[in-house]
């Protein structure tokens, strides 16, 4: 026989309706970001809310950055109040992982059998503090003459936020995109068939319909879109050992979120009444709850209440205040483990800069990693942008000629999933500045259009043996024609105009190398020979001043910058 | 009276002609009639605003109503290629378009597309930058960026030299009235950018004409088979260097120039740019295809 239902059980719908409407704003914002929609709020608040990623954005930057601090304290502030909250409440992966496992009717291991992984988060979250903290100290360091060393921010392995926000740029949008062009593409097939032609009322009635699939655009590829997808339903397939594994075991925000909640005075509480029929320890998404129904782990506990809402005697309740009899907030980690967590940071700050490329004598990838590493406009060094970046992919799904691409082999493991520039999938069109507008650790710093004719990503190099003018004979001259910057001219030989780059001119952008039709390799390609990152944007404007005037530039996108 | 000599060589020669221009008969048949009748005219309209220069050179050819009937379906083909201001002289200029639409719409049109498969992208910025998404659609126009190849068809070129087939756009296809709207510039490639070559714009993988044998002739190979119902030409800003995107050197005729030879109309267009139309590759195989007129003195020119 069951108590009436207590009022606080009504916080499980409560945390669930939050749920839901922080996960609508998440897939809104994104959606509304890739269709170039104004909102009010910025368009990547997720990641700037989240702690680890502002962290390692100031880190990198070696400086307090506002639009990172005035996002991230929320949370910080909301955890040392309440607990985890953030993760059962708020947090669009563990949503997304809910979601899937509902979806997926994963229900994980009973309690007793679940691994008992908790701690490794924790090492997670140590070995991750060490890459953001030690190569920004270390360069630091070397601004007073010392070595310099690059670091590798690890954590767009880990970070929940810049997780599920890249698989939402890779994974589900390109899907929902080919889905809706696909719609389209039959629609507008249908749209010219004899059957409409005969029925004018059909013709009217799809034609808005069709309108409204063709703003979807052409549907965005990515490279490694099928790793991201893998990666993702790896983290849901976890939960057939624990349900939210991935929150429980792996997350290092939830132990952050998890370690700072131990300053909260909120905390549950079992009353007397408890039948210890062990509902509420079977309930429990992340396993916070010990053998003992009186006695949960507070770093564990995400705020779910749905111990509440199950307790068949209303003996679950919450409380205020300094006795915290029932809740367990020891860590208990072992100093060991977390001398070896910190020594596989540094592993993963030194290891993946092997440049093959660079001289022993030169410090490695101060410049260039390799010929296909091409920056978007506005990438800081590459030291600073390895380290920066978090691979949310937010640059690539918002650039509308999809020409960013997480890197693959590059510019080896230190660039694994960082934005480069595809010229083969898509130029750097002249009037758009949205990468450096929307990414969220300024990893690219925002940049104007006028800018775009000095900010060098690479250089154009005409392949004369396979050019149709050098190699052919024949006329054709597309790579000038589409040039923006007016870098190319053409050589007259025999009557015949042929293709010729002005390295000071050319910044890189690839419309060359997009438009060149010489198929399936082109004849013309950008290399990151040109890449001047590693000069001020005083100094790259120096260099483009001394060629002389530049051709007018056009507006930027109609789209606010954040 | 003595015999006039004939070598075998004349005879193959006046034979071949005689052939040619028995051929040439049975295609001047398909030609629009003024055609046929008459040396090609061209209207050319100047010293008035871009609007005021459309209506008297659309007049000048016997007003729109001899062109669209009401309930017709019209499609603009302008030149929105690039993503570049008006002041560039890189497209068509909005403000000719617009008026376009409006006397297409005043004589009836139920619909009117303006349609382009422009090189640069993204599409709102080559729309917003050229002035002409903003000009047509406030024109009460339909603006279509042709960016799937649904919207295209495959249609062969019968007798093309170099060029079998293309895949075309289905709204030309299947519009009552086509309209071409291109403007006047260099082109690194082609020398000129003008009636002919503009049409490139129409079709989806122009890569393989730029691939093929000759560009030049697939251009007139094109010209030859798909010929507008009436061709506008832009020349209230011409771009005389670094074409056909610019930037490059801007002049200001301030003439618009229409016609329905597309040859006769692109002959006059390159006078605009300094150049003459035995210069311009494309136009002289346009010429020896019989699309149309391409010798000056053979044009009749009417100024308004």
């Amino acid at each position: 026989m069951s108590a009436r239902p207590s009022k606080l059980g009504r916080l499980r719908s409560l945390r669930r309706a939050s749920q839901l409407v922080f996960f609508a704003a998440f897939v809104l914002l994104f959606g509304f970001a890739a269709y170039l929609v104004a909102t009010p709020i910025p368009p990547d608040l997720f990641l700037r809310a989240d702690p680890l990623i502002a962290l390692s954005g100031m880190a990198s930057v070696r400086r307090v950055v506002l639009p990172l601090l005035w996002f991230a304290a929320p949370v910080v502030v909301l955890s040392l109040a309440l607990g985890r909250v953030f993760c059962g409440w708020v947090c669009p992966m563990g949503t997304a992982i809910d979601l899937c496992e509902r979806l997926s009717r994963i229900r994980g291991q009973r309690p007793s059998k679940a691994p008992h992984l908790r701690r490794v988060k924790f090492y997670i979250l140590a070995a991750l503090l060490v890459t953001i903290i030690l190569p920004a100290a270390h360069r630091s360091a070397s601004d007073f003459g010392l070595t310099k060393t690059v670091g590798l921010s690890a954590i767009y392995w880990f970070d929940p936020i810049a997780l599920v926000t890249r698989t939402f740029a890779l994974v589900v949008l390109p899907v929902v995109q080919w889905v809706l062009a696909l719609a389209n593409d039959s629609l507008i097939a249908f749209s010219y068939s004899d059957f409409v032609d005969r029925h004018d009322w059909i013709a009217r009635a799809i034609n808005p319909v069709q309108l409204g699939f063709s703003t979807v655009g052409r549907p965005a590829y990515f490279r490694l879109g099928l790793y991201t997808f893998v990666v993702f339903v790896g983290i849901v397939a976890l939960g057939r050992l624990a349900r939210r594994f991935w929150c429980r075991n792996l997350c290092p925000l939830g132990a952050l979120l998890g370690f700072l909640g131990k300053a909260s005075p909120v905390r549950l509480a079992v009353s007397e009444a408890c039948t210890r029929c062990m509902r509420c320890v079977n309930e429990c998404k992340v396993g916070a709850i010990t053998e003992d129904p009186h006695v949960y782990r507070g770093i564990e506990c995400i705020g779910c209440y749905s111990c509440i809402a199950v307790c068949p005697v209303n003996a679950v309740s919450l409380t205020a205040g300094r006795a915290q009899a029932h809740r367990d907030d020891r860590l208990e980690l072992d100093r060991r483990r977390l001398l070896q967590a910190a020594g596989l940071g540094v592993a993963a700050i030194v290891l993946p800069k092997v440049d093959w490329s660079a001289k022993r004598s030169e410090p490695s990838m101060t410049k260039i990693a390799g010929s296909k590493l091409i920056r978007p406009p506005g990438a800081l060094a590459e030291e600073s942008f390895v380290t920066a970046c978090v691979r949310c992919g937010e640059c690539m799904k918002i650039c509308p000629e999809n020409a960013l691409q997480p890197a693959f082999g590059e510019g080896g493991l230190a660039a694994l999933e960082t934005p480069i520039l595809v010229p083969k999938v898509g130029p750097c069109a002249q009037s758009c500045t949205l990468c450096g507008s929307i990414c969220p650790t300024r990893a690219l710093e925002p940049f104007t259009v006028e800018e775009k004719s000095h900010l060098y990503l690479g250089t154009a190099i005409v392949d004369r043996s396979m050019c149709i003018a050098w190699a052919n004979d024949r006329q054709c001259l597309i790579c000038d024609e589409a040039c923006s910057y007016d870098a190319i001219s053409q050589k007259q030989i025999e009557g015949l105009g042929r293709p010729v780059i002005d390295e000071r001119i050319c910044v890189g952008c690839g419309l060359c190398e997009s438009a060149c039709p010489v198929q399936p390799e082109r004849a013309i390609h950008v290399y990151a020979s040109g890449d001047k990152r590693h000069l001020s944007r005083k100094e790259q404007k120096a260099i483009r001043d001394q060629v002389g005037e530049r051709p007018e530039s056009g507006e930027g996108l109609p789209y606010p910058g954040l | 009276m003595t015999h006039e000599e004939i070598t075998r060589r004349d005879f193959f020669k006046r034979a071949a002609a005689a052939g040619l221009a028995a051929y040439g008969l049975a295609e001047l048949d398909r030609l629009p009639e003024a055609e046929a009748a008459a040396p090609p005219t061209i209207v050319v309209a100047s010293k008035k605003s871009p609007a005021q220069l459309v209506r008297a050179a659309v007049d000048g050819m016997g007003g729109m109503k001899r062109f669209v009937k009401p309930g017709n379906t019209v499609v603009l083909k302008p030149n929105i290629a690039w993503a570049r201001k008006p002041e560039q002289a890189a497209n068509t200029n909005p403000e000719v378009v617009a008026e376009v639409i409006r006397l297409c719409k005043a004589a009836g049109a139920r619909e009117v597309k303006v349609i382009d498969h422009s090189i640069d992208g993204p599409d709102t910025a080559v729309l917003k930058m050229s002035g002409i998404g903003p000009a047509a659609e406030a024109a009460g126009a339909r603006v279509i960026s042709a960016r799937s190849q649904a919207m295209y068809q495959r249609v062969n070129v019968k007798g093309g030299k170099v060029l079998r087939s293309a895949d075309v756009l289905r709204d030309l296809m299947r519009a009552d009235v086509w309209i071409n709207l291109p403007i006047a510039k260099v082109h690194g490639s082609t020398k000129v950018t003008l009636a002919c070559k503009n049409l490139m714009g129409v079709v989806w993988d122009r890569g393989a004409w730029h691939q093929s044998a000759s560009l030049d002739q697939c251009i007139a190979d094109f010209a030859a088979q798909f010929r507008p119902n009436l061709i506008i030409l832009d020349g209230v800003r011409t771009l005389l260097s670094n074409g056909p995107k610019g930037p490059g050197k801007v002049a200001s005729p301030g003439v618009v120039v229409a016609g329905l030879d597309p040859l006769a109309v692109d002959a006059y267009g390159v006078t605009l740019l300094g150049l003459k139309p035995q210069e311009v590759g494309h136009i002289k195989l346009g010429f020896a295809s019989g699309v149309g007129e391409m010798r000056l003195d053979r044009i009749k020119v009417k100024h308004v």
